[in-house]
């Protein structure tokens, strides 16, 4: 009976035509992913180079590279180049406040205190509202006019703000209300993260006589490094692909734009040409590229194994 | 073996499943037909009041015409509507649908560049039906169906209604009370905001949020300011090199409104969003309220205790010239040549354009009429509209076409007062508008 074992390791799905049924049950997954995925990827690449129009029956050229010239190098470049610098400072401040908070809070949550299921969901509560009522909320809360934290700036400094009308603040409150609605998710992938820690090494750091922060720091720290991989890429990839909060409160006025609203904006607002928004995608996703790419490499180095 | 045959039944399955996907449509009989009526698809924004109008029409056309039944859509406004449009259009899948302020920006000879509107490209594509030989097309005042119902002298559109734009609301209580008077000039304009200061009134409420209700007065500043009063010969000089943003006539309408901005509108007018605005108004907060005639159904349900007016804002010294408004077309529809029923369509709007029928939807939705002899009935439109309505003109807004990749300080047709200090970056007219140049010259066709 021996050999049977042996040949089922050889052939793991059997002899002959069995040996197709994976990659036949392969094809379902992957016909779906390639014509409502993949296919439109590579045709957005192919498109930024067109001068594709939204309209049945017309016809399209490739013009090389005038969509991108005419992104970099036209009247209102300017405005593109400052959504760029928006996106990155968008996605450094919320990438490193959103995980740090984050990340404080798991561990506080962490420690067992009395009451951590509530906690969990008040913190997680922000995610499960949506973007449109977390921008109804805080459109109400910094409310210009009787909103009560003018009220609150008014009691502490004498001073008020226009929040959401203010070229130069309004940026600053979107990502804080970013920040808000998405360090539910963050602190809820380190708590998994945490929980998963050996008890036993802490107990094993504690006999060698390590304090809260070294324990942290040797010991919590690398164990829970996959989680924070992980958080970075949602929250660099989240913050790069973000427009929803920005549509929601100032709908980009007010020096709030970013590469994703422009990108939805030069699709469903603009003209019915579809090369320039194309090309703006693929700007975008290589720019992502580019960080996700960073940040896995630096991250996956203080991963450990055990 | 089992194996085998279920890997053949998958495989079966899935081209099958392939197949099917191909041939799922031929199922449909191709006529639109729900029982045995005939399906007339009507595509519109989200507007209550006209929405309702629009209703109770269609009830009636289906009374009298029992074959057809109308499949009346709503949307989201603006971008929502936008999106609905060109997907619906481009699927032929609607047979009538309305536009805002129909056939404008189209390219002239002295814009090159200039890009190619929507409604434009689905004429040329054929997607919209010609309505030039239809009957009810001359029920409409012929100036009108030329100025926004013509496209290379055929008739594709028509335009319901006009709306004023330029005018100020104002609460005739406060006025009386103070003994102020509807102001003719600028300079007794000006006078007027600082009676009601001093007395502790604030002048003007305006929705600064949404940013575009700003340009509602500056449209009074351009019509009457801007080529000496010939909007047109401005734009198009703007054009051709021969005008400018900052020349002296473009920087008076910046200047104007910086002064209304800075000293006669409320505290913090630029967080106050559109929704809201007339609410202010309504209960006395402000004298006066910058908006769009069609709103004056909002102000009158915020309180409908409250006397209010409209006059248009007197952007000049001459009381002649000021005394007109600057406005557009509102709802315009279209029939579409390749939709389900084209046939209907026409019916539609046939039955549509019948006096007494056209007369419900310009009474609910509050609109300076296109046909001429209509009764609205309406005190805000005969007293407060009809006696500035000679020499009604179009907004900036309508008439400009702008350079294609054209900055934000002049983009969507505006020019963007809301850049303007204390809100904005830029501390006077003369920087704003020296930026908006530049800006026009780094737009120009290379």
């Amino acid at each position: 009976m021996k050999w049977i074992c042996e040949v089922r390791e050889m052939y793991p799905f059997g002899k002959g035509f069995n040996r197709f049924i994976p990659l036949l049950l392969l094809l379902i997954p992957m016909a779906l992913y390639i014509v409502f995925y993949f296919g439109p990827s590579i045709l957005t690449v192919i498109y930024s180079f067109t001068d594709v129009k939204n309209l049945p029956g017309s016809t399209y050229q490739f013009v090389g590279l005038d969509n991108y010239r005419e992104l970099f190098f036209s009247g209102n470049s300017g405005e593109r180049w400052r959504s760029i610098v928006n996106t990155l400072i968008f996605m450094f401040v919320v990438t490193i406040v959103q995980n740090g908070v984050a990340l404080f809070i798991a561990v506080i949550i962490n420690q067992r205190l009395k009451g951590d299921y509530f906690y969990r969901a008040v913190f997680f509560l922000p995610v499960v509202l949506g973007v449109a009522v977390v921008a109804l909320i805080w459109g109400m809360m910094f409310d210009p006019l009787n909103g009560p934290v003018n009220r609150l700036y008014d009691a502490l400094f004498g001073y008020q703000d226009m929040f959401f009308g203010s070229f130069t603040h309004a940026f600053g409150y979107i990502i804080f209300v970013q920040i808000w609605m998405y360090m539910g998710y963050s602190m809820l992938i380190f708590l998994a993260g945490l929980q998963s820690v050996p008890k036993d090494l802490y107990e094993a750091g504690h006999i060698d006589g390590t304090n809260k922060w070294q324990s942290f720091r040797h010991i919590t720290f690398p164990l829970i490094a996959p989680s924070f991989t992980v958080n970075m890429l949602l929250s660099i990839i989240g913050a790069m692909s973000t427009f929803d909060i920005i549509l929601a409160t100032t709908d980009g006025r007010f020096n709030t734009r970013t590469m994703a609203y422009d990108v939805y904006k030069e699709t469903f607002r603009g003209s019915l040409e579809m090369g320039l928004p194309s090309a703006l995608s693929v700007i975008q996703f290589l720019i992502i590229l580019l960080f996700v790419v960073v940040a896995v490499r630096q991250t996956r180095k203080r991963e450990v194994e055990y | 073996m089992i194996k085998k045959l279920s890997a053949l039944l998958l495989a079966g399955a899935l081209t099958f499943s392939l197949a099917a996907c191909g041939s799922s449509d031929s199922a449909d009989p191709g006529g639109p037909a729900k029982g045995d009526k005939k399906v007339i698809k009507i595509l519109h924004w989200k507007q209550d009041n006209i929405n309702k109008a629009i209703e109770e029409i269609n009830k009636k056309f289906e009374e009298k015409y029992p074959e057809y039944t109308v499949e009346y859509t709503t949307t989201g406004p603006d971008d929502e509507y936008k999106q609905a449009q060109r997907a619906r259009i481009t699927a032929n899948d609607v047979d009538v649908l309305a536009d805002l302020s129909g056939m404008r920006l189209s390219p002239q000879e002295w814009t090159p560049g200039a890009k190619v509107p929507d409604w434009q490209q689905w004429i040329d594509t054929g997607l919209i039906a010609d309505l030039s030989d239809q009957a009810f097309i001359k029920n409409y005042n012929a100036n009108d169906i030329e100025k926004a119902g013509t496209y290379n002298d055929k008739v594709y559109a028509v335009p319901t209604g006009k709306v004023a734009m330029s005018g100020l609301f104002y609460n005739k209580e406060i006025f009386e009370q103070n003994g102020l008077s509807v102001p003719k000039t600028w300079s007794e304009f000006i006078k007027l905001n600082d009676d009601l200061k001093a007395k502790g009134i604030t002048p003007i409420v305006v929705a600064g949020k949404d940013v575009w209700p700003l340009k509602l007065p500056v449209f009074a500043l351009q019509a009457k300011i801007l080529g000496g009063g010939d909007q047109q010969k401005w734009i198009e000089g703007v054009w051709k090199g021969e005008t400018a943003y900052n020349d002296e006539e473009a920087i008076e309408v910046l200047e104007k409104m910086k002064t209304l901005q800075d000293n006669y509108m409320i505290d913090g007018f630029m967080g106050i969003d559109y929704a809201t605005a007339p609410s202010y108004f309504a209960t006395g907060k402000a004298a006066m309220l910058a908006d769009g005639s069609w709103d004056a159904p909002t102000v009158a349900a915020a309180n409908p205790e409250l006397k209010f007016g409209y006059f248009p804002l007197p952007a000049t010294e001459d009381a002649a010239k000021n005394a007109s408004f600057v406005g557009k077309y509102d709802v315009t529809w279209y029939a579409a040549e390749k939709g389900p029923n084209k046939e209907g369509a026409l019916k539609w709007l046939e039955f549509f354009s019948e006096p007494e029928n056209y007369t419900t939807f310009v009474k609910a939705a509050g609109f300076i009429p296109t046909q001429d002899n209509i009764q609205t009935e309406s005190d805000f439109i005969d007293n407060e509209l009809t006696p500035y309505l000679g020499e009604f003109e179009l907004a900036y807004e309508i008439m400009m076409i702008n350079r294609q990749n054209i900055g934000e300080h002049l983009a969507a047709e505006g020019v963007h007062t809301e850049f303007l200090a204390p809100g904005g970056p830029y501390k006077t007219a003369k920087e704003l508008a020296d930026i908006q140049q530049k800006e026009w010259e780094a737009a120009a066709p290379k």
